[in-house]
């Protein structure tokens, strides 16, 4: 059975954001993050516009700690960020508004958490080149406030209407049936857990290999949906019995314990009204039009 | 060049970084102390200097610290730190403002500041305050065959350009110049992913004597004995491959700046002297 939304009743608001420059802290810190093991390592991380990295591809194997895919952007003031980072919704779309790369379109792909506070869109990568840092890109944000018809205890968060309509849910016995491509235990949710679920991100902990196997996490591509039991993101990220939710890989895994790939949080419940069906194909690539 | 070098090039992340043109700028009164306690004053460091270039000589000039090229950095302290620790010896830059926007140059090296080659042509039209974004690309670069070697901050396609060799399991590596331990200075107190190393040129006669006074902007070079994998220090048998990126200066416990690009065991890494290995030749910069 096909679900309705409240989507006529959602507001559609421009929110705007700065492409933004990597950062690292100045001396006398030394550049270097500690790995699970203790070595340190220099790596890019967050941030700025990633010319070879796109939804899609694998979150494993860069190096590279926590990169975002594609074009990172940012408002230059923390009140002004904060709304660019809440109202901006997964599958919104997303216009260059000056430099060389002006006029083209991008989609929203995911958000970056606590210390970066970034939101992270996929453009061509034939015109990453020509997009500048500092260019300003226009989000038309619409998603919050998204309700699903007969499943009001469920939270949406950071997902537009659009991104709901392709995903391929079903209503069967009054449950919602949801295609993803992996089933995360809650031992395995690191970074990220009682922090705001409005914005920011969660992150996998991919530091037991032998736990990466018995789950199939090893092979989680960016873009990918996928479920997480016995969590709720209702309104903070947390444990609990029972609950659910609903997210998007949105940036790639990185060496640091406890910062696996990260998800953006897309529906949460504290009600098991929900099932995860698995599919290979739950990834946002398929189900909104990209250009590669 | 060796065809079947073996790298992790298809895991690194390309990623866009912007610095501005910056201006030449001096404390107040503007002298520095030469090695005799002289006040001098010289141009050099900063902005675009014009007329010296990747490829010129690095000592002789009426200069200190001469960068060649365009200096580039950024106010903002975090993203000046993000600009030294990303960016790669022979990355593109690209031009985003200005006359000359849409320009594309190659990062020579770093100082205080990041250092781009552009043409004269392109020089001309740069103004102080243009930004230039890189497009940063080789940091977690690896060699496959030599895990013991670490490299530092060179672009995958100038590593690919570099003549290289491998002779008994050890990389051998072209320089133009071996520099004596005993006369590595200034920037032994930062870590060794941030800008450079002056040798110290003060002994002018000992500069003479090793033929270093001849040394140019972009040479190879390598110091045997020194360890600069997690910062810069004298240890026995270690071998450091590093660029020639800035020019000579007056001031004791410094001279021509050198910035490692590989560091490792002398079983593992080791140097051929020729002539030829400079950057301008490396990377077929046109002036």
């Amino acid at each position: 059975m096909k679900i309705d939304t409240n989507e006529n009743l959602l507001v559609n608001v421009s929110v705007m954001g700065s492409v933004c420059q990597p950062n690292f802290q100045s001396l006398p810190a030394e550049p270097y993050r500690l790995d699970s093991n203790g070595s340190p390592f220099l790596l890019p991380s967050w941030g700025s516009i990633v010319h070879n990295v796109s939804v899609g591809d694998s979150a494993f194997g860069w190096e590279a700690d926590c990169i975002h895919p594609g074009v990172s952007i940012k408002y230059p003031n923390e009140a002004g960020n904060r709304g660019l980072n809440i109202l901006s919704c997964v599958g919104n779309d997303a216009t260059i508004m000056s430099g060389e790369a002006k006029n083209a379109k991008g989609v929203v792909t995911g958000k970056s958490g606590r210390f970066s506070e970034q939101v992270i869109l996929h453009f061509p990568k034939k015109i990453r080149e020509k997009i500048s840092i500092n260019d300003k890109i226009l989000i038309k944000s619409i998603g919050v406030g998204l309700k699903i018809k007969n499943f009001e205890d469920v939270f949406c968060k950071s997902l537009s209407p659009k991104l709901f309509n392709q995903m391929k849910i079903q209503n069967k016995n009054n449950k919602m049936v949801i295609p993803v491509t992996h089933i995360i235990p809650e031992h395995l949710i690191g970074a990220g857990s009682g922090l705001t679920s409005e914005s920011g991100s969660l992150h996998i902990q991919t530091t037991d290999s032998s736990e990466m196997k018995k789950y199939k996490l090893n092979n989680l591509k960016l873009g990918n949906i996928i479920y997480i039991e016995n969590y709720d993101s209702s309104y903070q990220h947390g444990f609990l019995r029972n609950a659910w939710a609903i997210g998007i890989i949105g940036q790639t895994n990185g060496p640091r314990a406890g910062y696996g790939p990260g998800i953006t949080i897309l529906m949460s419940s504290k009600k098991n009204n929900a099932k995860p069906k698995l599919d290979s194909r739950a990834n946002i690539v398929n189900y909104i039009k990209f250009i590669k | 060049m060796i065809s079947n070098i073996k790298t992790n090039e298809n895991k690194l992340i390309k990623m866009s970084i912007g610095g501005y043109v910056t201006q030449p700028s001096f404390k107040n009164p503007g002298y520095i102390p030469n090695n005799d306690g002289q006040s001098v004053i010289f141009p050099g460091m900063f902005g675009v200097v014009n007329n010296v270039k990747v490829g010129d000589r690095a000592f002789g000039w009426a200069g200190d610290h001469i960068e060649p090229g365009v200096s580039i950095d950024s106010e903002q302290i975090n993203e000046h730190f993000a600009l030294h620790y990303l960016v790669c010896t022979g990355n593109k830059a690209i031009i985003r403002s200005g006359g000359a926007k849409g320009k594309v140059g190659i990062v020579t090296g770093e100082h205080a500041r990041n250092l781009i080659h552009f043409d004269n042509k392109t020089l001309e039209q740069i103004c102080v305050g243009d930004q230039i974004d890189i497009l940063a690309h080789g940091r977690g670069l690896k060699l496959l065959d030599f895990p013991e070697i670490e490299i530092k901050k060179i672009d995958p396609n100038l590593l690919k350009s570099m003549k290289l060799k491998i002779i008994n399991k050890k990389l051998i590596v072209d320089v133009v110049i071996e520099l004596p331990i005993k006369i590595m200075g200034s920037g032994a107190e930062l870590n060794s992913e941030y800008v450079d190393q002056d040798l110290m040129s003060g002994d002018r006669e000992l500069m003479k004597k090793l033929k270093i006074d001849q040394m140019k902007l972009g040479d190879l070079i390598v110091i045997n004995h020194a360890d600069h994998k997690w910062g810069r220090s004298f240890k026995k048998n270690h071998v450091s491959i590093a660029i020639c990126i800035h020019g000579d200066s007056v001031m004791t416990g410094h001279g021509p700046g050198i910035m490692t690009i590989m560091t490792g065991n002398k079983k593992y890494l080791g140097w051929n002297i020729s002539k030829n290995a400079n950057l301008k030749k490396i990377l077929k910069i046109k002036i």
